[in-house]
């Protein structure tokens, strides 16, 4: 995947953290993790990986999501889930 | 038998927020009721309600925390947060088995259902949530205040509609008496002013029309009364067992000593007289007083022609000619009909008006009805004293299904 396209993976990953979890921008870097850094629970993690499914149109499965820890975590599993398809 | 005292009161009315302000405009006569902005009403005959303009989320929870509470939700916890701050149990003391909270609710998350099964039949065009169920589920604002509160004992929401919330302070306070609780968070939450619900009630032809003015158009006891309006709101008491009240240096608002619960096994809208007469007996036999014995009644007085009719029948069975001496108030004519709060909102300004030794008027009422010619407390509110305290009262609750609640108020005295 070209760097533009991670880019703005990244950034859409990144306007749905802050939109679910009630963050600032500055809060988010790539080691970021929701649950130790952001205070998110397993709810969160849920409503996040709704909200990627509809920004992204991609099914992602139950056992995916609790590996989507840090915000790297997840950029780099949409771009899987992009690249799956 | 074991005394239980009311030491912390909230309240969030459509006349304001907390205890004082509410009291303040129940004691002056003033109405809450005003015209609904939030949505679309031209469909609807009634474009009025008692809104809680006041009540503003954001002063009690930040962003995250509301997301994930439905408007009910946030006013139960509001409520509470008042009330225990008001009991001065906001150092650890509610973390407890011992400690409990007693709910009822008519309608639940229902704004957070509409939203919820608006993006559901829309196809998912709306928000889909991992926050919809426990957001909108009954039981959420009474699981909210426990863990905001830490109170691990019972934790219960009970749902009879319109008595729902004198049911819940009942039920918490028969816990306190036979051991189950030392203390309980008690009282009723509805948020139901919501377009679904609007026109559902519409379809019932139940709801007042006369939304011209709005403050004048619910008239309980009237001859020219046609219904009743729908309000939200929240009311909530702690409820202590009295000796470790006192032992604490608590404020003692008012003792509750009584509850009397029926069921009409009648129709399920159509009020029985029967059913309600048998809970109020039944409420003064759970206290062990008289009839003789009441000085006020804080009636459900929905201003439904059938309500108040059946009420003031129900009076007289259980109070015979004396139903003439005893003051009878609706602040629903004021405040409007909030479901599942009604009955809690009304228990608390029963104990209010006990220690004001006050008795708000009905306000609205305009022509004398043959069936309904018991002294509703029309002229204004009414003072009381040393020369004719208030000291016993009950506040009823008459629910759809035939739901009857009562409950029974006397003044503290060490």
């Amino acid at each position: 995947m070209t760097r533009e396209a991670v880019e703005s993976i990244e950034d859409a990953v990144k306007s749905i953290i802050i939109a679910e979890l009630r963050v600032e921008p500055s809060q988010l870097g790539p080691t970021t993790h929701l649950m130790k850094d952001l205070g998110a629970d397993s709810l969160d993690a849920l409503n996040i990986a709704l909200r990627l499914e509809e920004r992204f149109r991609i099914k992602i499965p139950d056992e995916a999501i609790p590996r989507f820890l840090t915000v790297g975590d997840i950029v780099n599993g949409v771009g899987e889930h992009l690249a799956a398809q | 038998m074991k005394r239980i005292a009311v030491t912390g009161i909230g309240l969030i009315a459509p006349t304001g927020v907390g205890r004082e302000r509410v009291w303040e405009a129940l004691a002056e006569g003033r109405s809450g009721i005003s015209r609904i902005e939030d949505f679309d009403t031209s469909n609807l005959k009634t474009n009025i309600a008692g809104v809680c303009r006041e009540f503003r989320g954001e002063e009690f929870f930040d962003e995250r925390e509301m997301s994930r509470l439905d408007r009910v939700s946030q006013m139960a916890i509001a409520a509470t947060e008042m009330a225990t701050r008001e009991a001065g149990l906001t150092n650890g003391q509610l973390d407890s088995y011992d400690a409990g909270v007693y709910l009822g609710t008519g309608f639940g998350g229902q704004g957070s259902i509409e939203e919820f099964c608006g993006a559901f039949f829309s196809n998912g065009k709306g928000r889909r949530s991992a926050i919809a169920i426990p957001k909108s589920m009954y039981n959420a604002s009474s699981s909210n205040i426990a863990i905001r509160f830490k109170t691990r004992g019972p934790n219960i929401t009970v749902t009879t509609a319109c008595s729902s919330g004198a049911n819940a302070i009942g039920q918490a306070f028969h816990l306190i008496r036979y051991g189950h609780a030392d203390r309980m968070i008690a009282g009723g939450a509805d948020a139901p002013i919501t377009p679904v619900v609007m026109d559902a009630w519409k379809e019932m032809r139940v709801l007042s029309t006369k939304n011209d003015p709005p403050e004048r158009a619910c008239k309980p006891f009237s001859a020219n009364r046609d219904g009743f309006v729908l309000a939200e709101g929240a009311g909530i008491v702690v409820l202590e067992d009295l000796e470790k009240a006192v032992e604490r240096g608590a404020h003692i608002y008012a003792e509750v000593i009584g509850y009397g619960s029926t069921a009409d096994a009648s129709h399920i809208t159509f009020p029985d007289p029967d059913g309600e007469a048998h809970a109020m007996t039944r409420a003064l036999k759970d206290a062990g007083v008289r009839p003789e014995e009441i000085d006020y009644i804080n009636a459900h007085g929905t201003a439904t022609k059938l309500n108040d009719a059946s009420e003031t029948e129900a009076i007289k069975r259980v109070f015979g000619s004396r139903s003439y001496e005893i003051p009878i108030n609706s602040i629903k004519s004021m405040l409007g009909h909030s479901m599942g709060a009604a009955g809690a909102i009304e228990f608390i300004s029963t104990v209010l008006a006990i220690e004001h030794q006050l008795v708000p008027p009905t306000i609205n009422y305009e022509e004398s009805d043959p069936q309904c010619d018991l002294d509703y407390v029309t002229e204004g509110a009414r003072e009381f004293g040393s020369s004719r305290p208030l000291r016993t009262a009950i506040s009823n609750s008459f629910g759809f299904g035939g739901n009857n609640a009562v409950l029974v108020v006397r003044a503290y005295v060490k």
